[in-house]
């Protein structure tokens, strides 16, 4: 689907309430003007609390990122009740990835400082919700080493939506099963490096 | 855990909604039945996620530069109001732009030579001479009585360079050319049997611009290309590179 402006997930002009937001971002594919929205509205904020604590300006931009990415997986799960405001979700995923950051940065101290100090009494507790950021790049890596041609046809049918004759079009392929067997075997890849590692899969199965 | 690879295909296409009827019934059967299976699938489901997962980081990744940039340029103190009147500037030099281009290619495909003379023409002030009036002729000429100079001249039997150059000027101011360019030509001949120059860059100038408005631009192009090529030239300003491209236009090749 594409986005527009004139979008009925878009109230007024090219503002985005919460729900409207909320509406776009569970969408397949995900409007860019969604995800830019979250930027316009949210990075100054989570960027402004990162430097306050003990973190870059990079700190900031990377942690923003996967603040996007874990509040939209929490969403397409449906696992965001609406017990609060975009806002204030957002300010507490970004706590929670920010100080399992510095946890692993092994600043305990500071850490714990942070926590007492910045701790919000509205503050929901997101912690089962989101993967831990190291787990989260082991799992990107595994998919990165799984080479161009199996992420390509992945992310085609399983993140872009497309349909087997469409990702054929852009494939030096025979025919559309000979793509399709091919994607079983990507597939399958993934999930036999995935099981080499129960601990990870362990973890990850908890955020199902 | 290892399932033959048609259990395996089968899991996925379960996953991926693909079965139906019997066979979708089949594998729910089995799945439920055995726990390797159903570990596999979660597994594959597993897998499938991080696809995703993957595909979205890559989306974050490459609207973030972008959106990085609008962010700072917006907390840069004036920034968007700098952009904003950057932004405007460009357009009013973009619009002034294309009006200059339009007006020119107008120029340039509507010219004659009638319309360059009247662009460029302007009556020698006789201030410019030097030296005391003796000639009557110039009081007339300073008057701007264009008629009486010519009256004068036709009455004169023996013309001086003067009296050629007061009179071409005013057969120009009377448009017409055609007389003017006989009473430079003389002058120049004058010039040339006493090996003189009096007169000689003024009536160069003005010659051409009585070839423009007699329509003959053949004639004006090598006096005026001339007069360009000499930065000393007294007139060598008023013929720029434009006014000769559009000349050239009207000369038939």
């Amino acid at each position: 689907m594409s986005f527009t402006y004139n979008s009925p997930y878009m109230d007024t002009g090219n503002e985005f309430t919460d729900f409207s937001l909320i509406q776009a971002l569970r969408l397949d594919p995900i409007p860019d003007e969604a995800i830019k929205h979250l930027y316009r509205s949210h990075y100054n904020l989570t960027a402004a609390y990162i430097r306050q604590n003990s973190g870059s300006d990079q700190d900031a931009e990377d942690i923003f990122q996967e603040v996007i990415l874990a509040f939209i997986e929490i969403l397409k799960k449906d696992k965001f009740r609406g017990e609060s405001s975009v806002s204030t979700f957002l300010y507490s995923v970004t706590r929670n990835i920010w100080l399992n950051e510095l946890k692993k940065r092994d600043r305990s101290r500071q850490r714990d400082e942070i926590f007492e100090k910045s701790r919000n009494p509205l503050e929901l507790d997101v912690s089962h919700l989101i993967a831990d950021r190291e787990m989260k790049t082991r799992l990107m890596l595994m998919v990165d080493a799984l080479g161009e041609t199996c992420k390509k046809i992945l992310l085609a049918f399983y993140f872009q939506n497309l349909a087997m004759r469409e990702i054929l079009k852009t494939l030096e392929y025979e025919n559309e099963q000979v793509v399709r067997n091919k994607k079983y075997k990507c597939l399958k890849q993934l999930e036999q490096t995935m099981a080499a590692q129960p601990g990870l899969v362990k973890s990850l199965k908890t955020l199902l | 855990m290892n399932e033959p690879t048609s259990n395996t295909e089968l899991l996925i296409q379960y996953l991926d909604g693909e079965l139906e009827g019997e066979e979708l019934q089949s594998i729910k059967n089995n799945i439920e039945a055995n726990p390797d299976l159903l570990d596999e699938l979660e597994n594959l489901r597993l897998a499938r996620e991080a696809v995703n997962s993957y595909g979205l980081r890559e989306k974050i990744r490459a609207i973030h530069p972008e959106m990085m940039r609008d962010l700072k340029e917006k907390t840069k103190p004036g920034g968007s109001v700098t952009k904003m009147i950057f932004q405007y500037g460009l357009r009013v030099a973009a619009v002034l732009i294309i009006l200059f281009g339009i007006s020119a290619m107008y120029q340039y495909f509507t010219g004659t030579p009638e319309k360059l003379f009247s662009a460029k023409f302007q009556s020698f002030e006789l201030r410019e001479l030097r030296g005391e009036p003796v000639n009557p002729i110039e009081d007339v000429y300073k008057a701007g009585k264009m008629g009486d100079v010519i009256s004068a001249f036709n009455k004169i039997n023996k013309p001086s360079q003067e009296d050629y150059f007061l009179a071409g000027n005013a057969f120009l101011n009377s448009r017409q050319p055609k007389n003017a360019i006989d009473a430079l030509i003389k002058l120049q001949e004058t010039n040339k049997s006493l090996n003189q120059h009096l007169f000689e860059e003024d009536t160069e100038y003005y010659l051409a611009l009585a070839y423009l408005d007699n329509g003959q631009a053949a004639q004006a192009l090598p006096i005026l290309e001339k007069i360009h090529a000499d930065p000393n030239h007294p007139y060598n300003r008023q013929v720029g590179s434009w006014f000769l491209l559009k000349l050239k236009r009207l000369i038939p090749h």
